[in-house]
């Protein structure tokens, strides 16, 4: 992703009212919704072509929507960063990394319980979850403290703000390296977790309910956090304007770190959960960023809401392309996606401007 | 003793100063108007006044208090509250939460009174309260920031072009509001482009130019001045 690039200012000569007209009807929130879908249904007639069966496709489609909900609560600390601060946190995906072990460290030190049937877990894994969260924030938040609010008092350029936290992002990659090692860890090996038939023959494991479950709730949480309590209409206030929110006497920092808390908390939650969906690797964050970035872009960048819903997208597109398409090529769909976005409408989804 | 007294302001941005050697005075209950050509500095002052620039030199008493180069989160909690010229409402947030971003220092109990005195003074905004402020027209834009402002209850208000960009008409009815607002009792320092109407409402004025004091004196006299006439009203 070249953020440098502004493709405005090419010399092209053209009819302009012509060119402005089509650019009109392309840029509308509708004709996004259209692209997307043809590359929706593109992918289903290509799935049935290769003789894949209808009941497959509707499993497939339920594990879209858990690995929506992970990404998506990855990408809500993502936009809602970007919304506050205006750069791209390149450090996001090793936070997600750093919750899923560090939920693996508490399990270890947690008593083990007897698995809750059918769920692969038991008691101590909720609980090293909830613990887990707010220590991934914590960590957000001293970063902040460390290397960003310095940079914010030099007001540095926005390039400098994102270079740090790609930085941050090796930084930290490299703690969990030394931390665990780079081979896989499991949180259960070996503990058996088979799927549930549901109705419809959609066959999908008790965790991946848990996980969507859990991310349904989380979501929730943020909502009512940002519509209802004072600390999110502040966050929402401070991203809209922070000059104004800081006339409104609003303590700016304060917002930040709460954001970062935030953040960083369900990007733990989400770490976690794709821990428990596969397996832990040091690098599980960093794949997982390019669908983050895609689906916060989709969703008009600093929105959380648009977030969510191009998570969903992303989750749902990138795996019923696995019904035919080897699974690793898996991220070049939520990159073809983002493409389409930014070629489309570059606000996204729910983006400012336009129809 | 006055509420606001800024002396010797020198000011700008980065290495550029654009105020040189500045005072300014608000008592209690007067309506102040700051005059003065574009670029003269007008804007700037009150950002000085606000802490969003720190002066690089002088002092800025309220109440007989400092706040020169204290943030602005800090000064609003002394009973002084500004309007911004541009971008001085929250477009994402609907118009009862920009309310209670205005009162966001307040114990929470007290919201619902403060909003209803806004909705009082601004009987157009309770029925849009639920709307997003960025659908507004730019009249109840305005509305909605100087209510933001009022929440605190505030001493002293700084309204920095309460009039750009809105018809005659509405114009008027802000003028009217804003002398409506002081007549409960709170002084207000405003500077506008609309140099007679708000000469003829202040208490006092004060002109500048090129960063400058050039005339001080009460609204009336300012208006009845022929070089001030001239040179800053237009004839």
């Amino acid at each position: 992703m070249d953020i440098s690039q502004e493709p405005d200012r090419a010399p092209v000569k053209r009819d302009k009212r012509l060119g402005e007209r089509v650019r009109d009807v392309v840029q509308t929130r509708a004709f996004l919704l259209v692209s997307i879908a043809v590359v929706f249904v593109a992918l289903l007639v290509l799935a049935r072509f290769q003789g894949v069966s209808g009941e497959r496709l509707l499993s497939l489609a339920a594990w879209g929507i858990m690995l929506g909900g992970i990404i998506g609560l990855g990408s809500i600390g993502l936009t809602l960063v970007y919304g506050v601060l205006k750069f791209p946190n390149f450090s996001h995906g090793a936070l997600v990394t750093l919750g899923a072990y560090f939920t693996f460290a508490f399990l270890a030190w947690l008593p083990q319980s007897e698995p809750l049937r059918p769920l692969s877990f038991g008691w101590e894994f909720p609980v090293a979850l909830v613990l887990s969260m707010p220590l991934v924030g914590l960590v957000a938040v001293a970063v902040d403290r460390a290397v960003y609010r310095r940079l914010r008092r030099q007001n540095a350029h926005l390039v400098l703000f994102a270079m740090a936290s790609l930085a941050m992002a090796f930084f930290l990659r490299s703690i969990i390296y030394i931390a665990w090692g780079p081979d896989f860890h499991f949180y259960f090996p070996g503990r058996a977790n088979p799927a549930l038939e549901l109705p419809l023959n959609i066959r999908v494991r008790a965790d991946q309910l848990f996980i969507l479950v859990l991310a349904l709730m989380l979501m929730l949480g943020v909502y009512v956090l940002l519509e209802r309590t004072r600390i999110g209409k502040a966050m929402r206030a401070t991203a809209d304007n922070p000059e104004l929110a800081q006339v409104r006497g609003i303590n700016t920092e304060r917002v930040i770190a709460w954001t970062w808390l935030l953040g960083g908390a369900l990007a733990a939650a989400g770490g976690t959960m794709y821990g428990l969906s596969s397996q832990l690797r040091p690098e599980m964050g960093f794949w997982l960023l390019l669908p983050m970035f895609a689906a916060a872009i989709m969703g008009g960048i600093g929105n959380p809401y648009g977030a969510l819903a191009g998570a969903l997208i992303i989750g749902i597109t990138h795996q019923v392309s696995t019904a035919f398409l080897d699974p690793t090529y898996g991220p070049a769909v939520a990159f073809v996606l983002m493409v389409i976005v930014l070629l489309v409408r570059p606000q996204g989804l729910f983006g400012r401007g336009g129809g | 003793m006055p509420l606001l007294k800024a002396e010797g302001i020198t000011a700008g941005y980065g290495d550029t100063d654009i105020l040189h050697d500045v005072h300014l005075e608000v008592n209690d209950g007067e309506i102040v108007s700051l005059i003065g050509p574009n670029g003269a500095g007008k804007s700037t002052l009150m950002k000085a006044v606000f802490g969003l620039i720190h002066p690089r030199q002088g002092s800025i008493r309220f109440r007989d208090k400092e706040i020169a180069g204290r943030s602005p989160y800090d000064i609003v909690k002394e009973g002084m509250c500004y309007v911004p010229q541009v971008a001085n409402v929250f477009v994402q947030l609907t118009a009862e939460e920009n309310l209670e971003m205005g009162g966001y220092l307040l114990d929470e109990r007290l919201l619902p009174e403060r909003k209803e005195r806004v909705y009082e003074l601004f009987p157009k905004l309770r029925e849009r309260r639920h709307q997003r402020v960025g659908k507004m027209s730019g009249g109840e834009r305005q509305m909605v920031a100087i209510g933001s402002a009022l929440m605190l209850e505030p001493e002293l208000l700084l309204l920095d072009e309460p009039s750009a960009g809105l018809s005659p008409k509405l114009v008027d009815e802000i003028f009217d509001n804003i002398h409506h607002i002081n007549e409960t009792g709170l002084a207000v320092l405003m500077v506008e482009q609309n140099a007679r109407k708000s000469l003829a409402m202040a208490t006092r004025g004060y002109v500048l130019a090129s960063g400058q004091n050039r005339v001080d004196g009460t609204g009336q006299a300012l208006l009845d001045d022929p070089e001030v006439g001239r040179l800053y009203l237009g004839g």
